[in-house]
């Protein structure tokens, strides 16, 4: 049996991309509920992502398909009552499509990636996960990739469960936390609403009693973190996705000039503006609240580096510099 | 007949049937779906739903019917339509469903719904909410289908000092570290094995053909193992002092310290792992006036060296 060459695109176009969806959405939902008779409707929407309504509606179709000749005896036996669901007749069914090769990958690549993450419930349900799909999907869909792909030793952090029970739990924390805006080490209450990993960091989103705005944190510079016993309210605040820094009203731009080695600053910071100058160097601008954070930053980089402006900055990093010197006798 | 239906009775039929049936056998017993107008128009939609199961997935061949191959079936192929018998346990699910929620990707979270049915009941009370993480990498998908198939890529880099060059690379393997996605790989026209950040890479990635395999023992994580003292494995080490302040967290990240000794006022002696040739100065120096180069003499030397050129500047 040879398959034939798939002609992409006229389906999306002719016939209401709807259908497809929500076809797709069929044939994963009814082998579950073939297979776990009784399942609340609410349960079953919020499993498959999607809304009551939506569901009832497809189910609704449901039970006028079947097979010929589309008599009584012949088609899908769908039962709903008291807000719970039977499927019968339909052991076709019983069992929902394959994954595609693009969807088994992406699904390994990610758990391999927060299974690599230290200090994580979920690690040990993972790596079981893993080696399932591994055994399970074989190299049909997964082709050499579980054995060419790792995750890197990476920072554990010791607060993290206590910070995602405690966003779970809308409780509020009392904590030790390293600034590293102002380089200061500072104590507050905090109303954790979302733990979040980006670039390498593990971050939370909370409202910050001390002053009295929402802030972000990273949770390895969170040095302990109690339960005060207080629960909050959410506020809504954003979690994954956001950006890493949020200019605030008193902001100074800055602009930097940076030379080949210190070019990953580019990278790793949010900038406002970035230009390349003849030469390989990249001017970028960024907004900064304190600056205690770019004086490190610009000790760190040295002659790599060229402050253009606020000309205040280059004065207290030479200052920084200079206190700095004075360790080493 | 809604499409919908239509589709389902479609994909029910051939699921069930134990021949290729041909489009008139289709016809005749999806009356319904197929039966109204002339025959060239619902050969048409008939085509155009074909083209919709094989856009989710749904494995639809073609076959010839009679020894002359006169005659064209329409078969599903069940081994290849199933999915396999997995039994995941409800935290092992819910675990998949934090991971690809963590990569912000849509369509992979759909992907772990077809895993729910041969789970055990009880998902949605375990159920981890939200995911960890934010945004998509780009060239993920594809550098994951390059090394699952062993193929040869081409793609536009940009090294972290800013050059751009075209790279061809046999794909060897994917790493991830500190959040950010690599692929390793023999760089054809260096000839050694390199790795490459996603995130660096511009433009699209082209796959070019067969690649070749990895040496034997290779792994994907050695070739982008890297710390303060740079890429690679560390060969030495050196000693750094830090304040109460920000010894807690300065070296957390960093496998192979340790703490030497705390000195009475709270400041804290840590050897680290460094390389000869690669400089633990800027990592020092981003600590500010609460880290100390305490040993070797020549790091000493060079954070001084450092300090002094930004006062006199």
């Amino acid at each position: 049996m040879a398959p034939e060459p798939v002609r992409r695109g006229t389906a999306a176009r002719r016939t209401p991309p709807k259908a497809a969806e929500r076809l797709r959405r069929l044939l994963v939902v009814v082998p579950y509920l073939v297979r776990h008779p009784g399942t609340g409707v609410s349960e079953a929407a919020g499993l498959f992502g999607t809304s009551e309504a939506n569901l009832l509606a497809d189910l609704d179709l449901l039970f006028v398909s079947g097979l010929p000749p589309y008599g009584p005896g012949d088609l899908i036996d769908v039962d709903i009552r008291d807000g719970r669901i039977w499927i019968g007749m339909a052991d076709y069914f019983a069992r929902p499509l394959r994954l595609t090769r693009s969807e088994a990958l992406a699904i390994y690549v990610r758990a391999t990636a927060l299974a690599g993450v230290p200090g994580l419930k979920e690690a040990p349900a993972l790596s079981s996960a893993l080696a399932k799909l591994a055994e399970g999907l074989g190299t049909d869909a997964l082709g050499e990739l579980p054995e060419r792909v790792e995750a890197a030793a990476g920072r554990s952090v010791e607060t993290l469960g206590t910070l995602r029970d405690a966003a779970a739990a809308h409780e509020r924390l009392r904590i030790h936390y390293y600034a590293a805006s102002g380089a200061e080490a500072t104590e507050r209450a905090i109303d954790p609403e979302e733990v979040f990993f980006a670039i390498g960091n593990w971050y939370v989103t909370a409202w910050d009693h001390r002053s009295g705005q929402e802030r972000l944190f990273r949770a390895d510079r969170i040095r302990s973190a109690v339960a005060t016993g207080e629960r909050f309210e959410p506020r809504g605040l954003q979690g994954a996705g956001r950006p890493l820094y949020t200019p605030g009203r008193d902001d100074v731009p800055v602009t930097l000039r940076l030379g080949p080695d210190a070019r990953w600053v580019a990278e790793y910071y949010e900038t406002v503006r970035e230009t390349e100058l003849d030469g390989g160097e990249l001017e970028i601008e960024l907004s900064a609240g304190r600056l205690e954070w770019l004086e490190r930053l610009l000790l760190r980089l040295g002659t790599n580096v060229q402050v253009v402006a606020p000309a205040e900055l280059k004065d207290r990093v030479r200052e920084l510099a200079g206190r700095t010197r004075k360790r080493y006798g | 007949m809604h499409p919908l239906e239509r589709l389902v009775n479609l994909v029910a039929l051939l699921l069930e049937s134990r021949l290729p049936l041909t489009f008139e056998q289709i016809r005749s017993k999806l009356t319904e779906g197929y039966g109204h107008g002339d025959l060239a128009s619902a050969k048409r939609m008939f085509e155009r739903d074909k083209d919709v199961l094989r856009d989710i997935g749904v494995p639809i061949e073609v076959v010839a019917t009679d020894a002359w191959e006169v005659e064209q079936g329409y078969a599903i192929d069940k081994e290849r339509y199933y999915l396999p018998e997995i039994a995941f346990t409800p935290e092992e699910v819910s675990a998949l469903f934090v991971a690809v929620r963590s990569g912000g990707d849509v369509s992979a979270e759909d992907a772990v719904r077809k895993l729910l049915s041969g789970a055990e009941g009880g998902i949605l009370a375990s159920f981890g909410g939200s995911g960890l993480a934010g945004g998509p990498d780009p060239h993920l998908r594809q550098a994951a289908e390059a090394v699952a198939g062993q193929q040869q890529v081409r793609f536009e880099y940009r090294t972290s000092r800013g050059e751009r060059s075209e790279r061809q690379v046999d794909a060897f393997g994917l790493a991830v570290r500190a959040g950010h996605w690599y692929l390793v790989g023999s760089d054809r026209d260096r000839g050694e094995i390199r790795s490459f950040r996603l995130s660096r890479i511009s433009g699209g990635m082209t796959i070019r053909g067969e690649g070749s395999a990895p040496p034997e023992g290779f792994r994907a994580a050695d070739h982008v193992q890297a710390g303060p003292w740079g890429p690679g494995e560390p060969e030495s080490e050196a000693t750094v002092a830090f304040s109460a302040d920000v010894a807690w967290w300065a070296t957390g990240g960093i496998p192979g310290s340790e703490v030497v000794s705390t000195r009475p006022d709270g400041w804290v002696e840590i050897r680290v792992p460094a390389q000869p040739g690669q400089s633990l100065a800027p990592w020092v120096l981003s600590f500010g006036p609460d880290a100390e180069a305490v040993d070797p003499p020549e790091l000493r030397a060079e954070v001084i060296e450092r300090l002094e050129a930004i006062v006199g500047s």
